[in-house]
This record gives structure tokens, sequence and C-alpha cells, in this order.
């Protein structure tokens, strides 16, 4: 609020006699703008108005005489109102908290938000005691290399965690017998691998919803079988696609997958080459695995995985036992569109080509 | 290991060296007749007799004349009588001994060493038990050890007894009469290594001379309680031991000083402030300090246990610092 005060028109002016205001109040007045009409002993002068604003009160009555520097009337400057209403709150600083040097260093090295820990110590102080409880991750945990994921890992990650929340993942297992199998491609001079992927183009032949893909609306069957092969590479997992392989020769598809594989591990795979695969194997024969459950590479239905063949014992139906090289082939499908029956199904076929090979 | 006492350690320190280095002698107040008013050297009696004498009663003298000995190359141990009592011939100490080396740009050696009591002891009144090893840490240009214990009183005193710098110790009263093993083979002790007396870690607790025992005896009140102290004697003032004190702060968070010396700017705010300069961002507390109350020390017993601090203020300190 502005005081407009009676003003002082020379060295000897010690009061002033207000003539008239050219305002009322409540009137909105400009600074510079005639306010009111002051005489003294010799002269009369316009007083104009010291601020913008609204006229809020007059004290000082017309034809009455005021002393030098009285209030002679309040003026709301513009913009006042406003500010009265809603004060801008003061940028204050934020509210110190009382920490000791340690625990300040901890809750900075931890990324602790202060304004959750209540100190215990004098006046309130935090001290290292009252961190505890955020560092429930033990101090062991506090010594960490940051590995920044690479391109790669970051695809992997995204798709396999794609395929792990949407895909509703279940694997049927199946001990298989795989000792014919093995002198088979042996004979043939293909790798294991190759031969697997072999019968496994003439098995999705035969059961064609396996060699599809789901976007969680429509099932797209398709004709030709693109199998993707999981290659563990220096840089992570990589799936290179042998295209058309229901159109190859066992040969073909051998030296394909020894020429893509080779590729996958030094990285030099074009972008076609890793793309539109319609059904997956991931064989961990060669490494310390069992059984496993494979994750679905989407959009794909379902994929396989080949355990590690090993000495086992078989029993015929004659009830005679047989040391024989023995292995676990998991199939995991994506049980909104493929049933548990049709998996068994598949995988029993699968097994019947790998136990008697005609590759 | 044989057993022997304080100041039977002090005797053999000087006794062997002096065997050992021609130019050392010894002088000072009532030492060769009396063997020392506390009996420091009561294990030199009779040894030496024209290497360990009597003086008359001039400090100014005394220093001055260990002074120009040493300047000529001689290895003079004086006895300072009572700590109290170098203030008498300060201007010896702290305008000559401590800048010769200095001032002569390193090429006069100064081997000399003041030894003598310092400390409270059955109502020695305010002329007689004080504690001023801070004054010297303050002026530079003198080494100090105050050894704890008989090991280090010899260890650290034949250290003193070859080295080419002015060397002080303090010795306090109350300690001339404890035993402690000491080996009988040679050893000596490095100026600026302390001793960590005791390890533990929720507190540090620094102190020195008869502070440490005190110090220990909190410790073992305060482990029935569960609190776990790492007590560290620093041996000497002049250097001491930064390196030790800030890895136990950064251990255990939390410093206790202690020393007899008047708390105000006694050495215990020197370590106070160079550890919360160099390791600030380790302290889970204020440091606190423990020392004598501000007043000359009083005649009466009660007052003076009042006054002159203990095991209990170290265990209040202790307990306040991890409030």
């Amino acid at each position: 609020m502005y005081e407009v005060r009676m003003p002082k028109f020379g060295l000897t002016m010690e009061t002033g006699f207000i003539e008239k205001w050219f305002k009322s109040e409540g009137e909105k007045v400009k600074k510079g703008e005639p306010l009111l009409e002051v005489s003294s002993e010799k002269i009369t002068n316009e007083v104009a108005s010291p601020v913008s604003g609204t006229i809020k009160k007059i004290m000082g009555e017309e034809g009455k005489e005021y002393k030098v520097g009285e209030v002679i009337a309040l003026i709301e400057e513009e913009g006042e109102k406003e500010e009265k209403k809603e004060p801008v709150p003061p940028k204050r600083r934020e509210e110190r908290i009382k920490i000791s040097p340690l625990a300040r260093r901890i809750a900075k090295e931890m990324n602790i938000d202060l304004s959750k820990v209540k100190g215990s110590g004098p006046g309130g102080r935090i001290v290292k005691r009252d961190l505890l409880p955020f560092l429930s991750a033990s101090t062991s945990l506090r010594e960490v290399t940051i590995e920044k994921l690479s391109g790669l890992r970051k695809v992997i990650s995204e798709r396999l965690s794609k395929s792990f929340h949407t895909a509703v993942t279940v694997t049927n297992i199946l001990e298989v017998d795989f000792t014919e199998f093995i002198k088979k491609v042996n004979e043939t001079n293909v790798s294991i691998t190759s031969g697997l992927i072999f019968v496994v183009s003439s098995t999705l032949k035969k059961f064609k919803k396996f060699n599809a893909h789901f976007d969680g609306d429509k099932l797209k069957i398709y004709t030709h079988v693109n199998i993707g092969v999981a290659v563990d590479t220096e840089r992570g997992l990589i799936v290179p696609v042998i295209k058309n392989v229901d159109s190859l020769s066992l040969q073909e598809i051998n030296n394909e997958l020894k020429e893509i594989a080779s590729k996958a591990r030094s990285g030099v795979l074009k972008p076609e080459e890793i793309r539109d695969s319609t059904f997956t194997i991931t064989n961990l024969g060669m490494m310390a695995t069992d059984i496993f459950t494979p994750v679905i590479n989407p959009p794909e239905v379902a994929i396989l995985g080949i355990g590690r063949i090993k000495k086992g014992i078989k029993i015929f139906d004659n009830n005679t036992l047989f040391i024989r090289d023995m292995g676990y082939i998991s199939l995991s499908y994506d049980h909104r569109v493929i049933d548990g029956a049709d998996a068994a199904k598949f995988l029993k076929e699968l097994a019947n080509l790998i136990e008697n090979p005609e590759i | 290991m044989r057993e022997i006492t304080f100041s039977e350690a002090l005797g053999e320190a000087i006794l062997e060296e002096m065997e050992r280095d021609p130019t050392i002698f010894t002088y000072g107040e009532d030492i060769a007749k009396q063997g020392g008013i506390f009996g420091a050297y009561k294990s030199l009696l009779g040894k030496f007799p024209d290497r360990i004498f009597d003086t008359p009663i001039s400090e100014e003298a005394i220093y001055g004349s260990a002074l120009g000995a040493a300047l000529v190359g001689m290895r003079p141990v004086v006895e300072f009588h009572f700590a109290d009592f170098l203030f008498t011939g300060i201007q010896s100490i702290t305008l000559q001994i401590e800048k010769i080396r200095y001032m002569t740009g390193g090429q006069g050696k100064l081997h000399l060493v003041l030894r003598g009591p310092d400390g409270v002891a059955q109502s020695a009144a305010a002329q007689h038990s004080e504690s001023i090893e801070t004054i010297f840490m303050h002026v530079p240009g003198i080494k100090i050890i105050i050894p704890s214990t008989p090991y280090d009183m010899k260890g650290l005193m034949k250290t003193a007894l070859r080295s080419d710098d002015p060397v002080i110790c303090f010795e306090h009263k109350r300690l001339y009469k404890i035993k402690g093993p000491v080996p009988e083979e040679e050893y000596l002790i490095p100026f600026g290594v302390a001793d960590i007396k005791r390890e533990g870690k929720d507190v540090t607790v620094v102190a020195m001379s008869r502070m440490v025992h005190e110090s220990l005896r909190a410790a073992n009140e305060l482990e029935k309680e569960g609190i776990s102290v790492e007590m560290i004697d620093l041996r000497t003032l002049v250097p001491w031991d930064k390196k030790r004190v800030i890895e136990s702060v950064k251990k255990t968070n939390h410093l206790v000083v202690a020393h007899e010396t008047w708390k105000r700017a006694g050495w215990g705010a020197e370590i106070a402030s160079v550890v919360q300069e160099e390791a600030f961002d380790y302290l889970d507390a204020p440091i606190l300090r423990v020392g004598e109350k501000n007043v000359p020390m009083p005649f009466s017993p009660p007052l003076e246990e009042f006054v002159t601090p203990d095991y209990k203020d170290v265990i209040k300190a202790i307990k306040k610092v991890l409030e």
C-alpha cells in the first residue's frame, strides 16, 4: 500500500491545505495523473499521483490543513492485490537437514532420499545407524561394476522379456535315444545340429501350427520353414536363420549352418540373415545341461531345446537294458495357441525321426 | 619376559647409550646424589660419576649450557626437575635450541635431550603439576616423546639419544613406579609410530602418557556394555602418527582425544582439527576432547581430583560421541 503524504513545495512550507481531490475512493489512478490540489501560503499546486493503482482511502479532507509528511491517502499499487492474495513463496533453500558428514557421504553414495530418514543422533541428527535399514542389500553389494548393456545384449534383453511377459510358455520334455541318429550323422559327415534341423523341418511340415507367428490376435502359419539356430558368440546369443529349410538337403543344411554360424561368431551377419525365422532350435548338447526350458523367440510360437546327449540306460519292450546315447528334447510353446497334446504329438513324431533316422 | 619399572627402563636406556657413546653426559637438579626427585635416576646412582652430576638451581644456566655443549658435539641429557620449571629457562629452548638447526641451514646438529617429570601427583599444586607438552608442539623445532610404558620409555629414549635433533621427553610422575615387560636385548622405537593398544570398531580414543592407562580402563569398562573401543597411544607428539589415527577414524567413524593437559587449546584440539580436515566425510559425530579444566591446579585433593581428567571422563566422552 502506497502512502500519499502532504508534499513540501518550498523550504519553508510546514503545512498544506487540501483544496480538492480529483479522484475519489475506489477510483483508479495512473502515475502522473492529477490527484489533488494543495495550497500553501503562497501558491496552489496540482499534485500528481506518485504511483499507478486504486485509491483505497482518502484521509485528507478537502478544506483542511495537514502537516507536511502527514499521510493523506492510501493507494493500492498495481499488482499489489494479486501479490497479497497469492504471495509468491520466497525461494527458500531446501530445509537444512542435520546429518553427520559420514552419513551424508553414505546417503550420497547409496542414493538415499534423506527426507525419508529420521535422525536418532543428538538433536535429531542423522547418523550412520539411521541409514542402515536403507542399506538392506548389505554393504557387500556396495562394490559394483556397472556394465552398460551392449546393443546386442539390449536386443536380446528386450526380446526375451517380451516373450516372457506375453507368451504363456509351457515346456514339454521327452527323453530320446540318439544312438542311431548319431551313427547316421557321423556316417553322412554332418553335425548333430544339422541333422536335428533336418528332422525338425520334417516334423514342422506335419505340425504346421508350430511353424507360425502369433501377434496375440492372428496366428500366421507359414508354408516354408525358416529355422533360427541359437549360436553362442563372444558378444552374446545370436540366432541366425536358415531359410527354406524344407527345400534343402541335409548336406545343404550342414553347409549353410557352418557358414552362418561362423558369420555369427565373427559378427558379420547381415540383417536379413537374422530375420524371419519361423521356428528356433537351441542346442546345448555340447554343454553341461541335461534339461532346460528355452524361451520362445517371438513372434514365433515354439522353440526346441536339445540337452546333453550322454550314456544312459534304455529299457526296451522286451525288458532288456542297454546303454545308449540318451538325451532330452524340450519343446517350449505358447499355450495361447498350442495345447499340450499337440506338443506331445510333435515331440513323439520328432523322437521317432531321431530314433529311426532316414536321413 | 622380565618386568622392570618405568624409571629402571629410563636408567637402562641412558646407561646403555652412555656406554656406547662417550659424548653422552647427563645433569640436572638432585639427580646424581638423590637419584631424581621421583626416583627416575635411582638405577644410575654411583654410575659414571664424571658424566652424571648435579647442578645449582638455575634453569637458564642448565638449558643454556646444554645448548652450548651440543653445539660443540656433546650429547647432553638434561633433567628439568619439574616440567613447570621449563618456563623459567624457556628462552634457551624456544629461541635457541629449537632454532639453531634451522638457522644454520642444518650445518649445526643439535643432539640434546631434555627430560623430566610432568603431570598431576598428590597435591603438588599449581606450580608442580602441569603438563605443558602442547607449548613445544606449537613452537616448531623440537621432537616430543611421551612414553606411557617401560617398554616405550626405553625404546624411545634410545632413539632420542641417537637423534641429531633436540628431543624433549615428558615422564608422568605417576608412571615411574609402574612395571612392564622389557626385553633384555636391544631395541629402538622409531618416532611417529603410534601404538594401537587395543583394537575396536565403535570409537577411536587417542591418548598419551597417564591418559593411555585411564583410556584403557575406560575401554575395559565399556566393553561390558558392548562398546568396542580402539585405543591409540601416539607415543610421540612431534611427529605424531596422523596416518594411523585417520585410518582408525575411517574404521570407527568416532574420535575422542584424551590428555591430562588443559582442554583449552591442548594438543587434542590439533588432532581433532587435522582429523576433521582430512577425514571429515568419515565422521559420524563431532570429535570430543577430554582434558584438564581450565584452571591452575588446586592444592586441595578433592579439587585436584575434580580438575584432573580420568577414566570416568573418557567414558563420558565416549558415550556422548556415540549418542
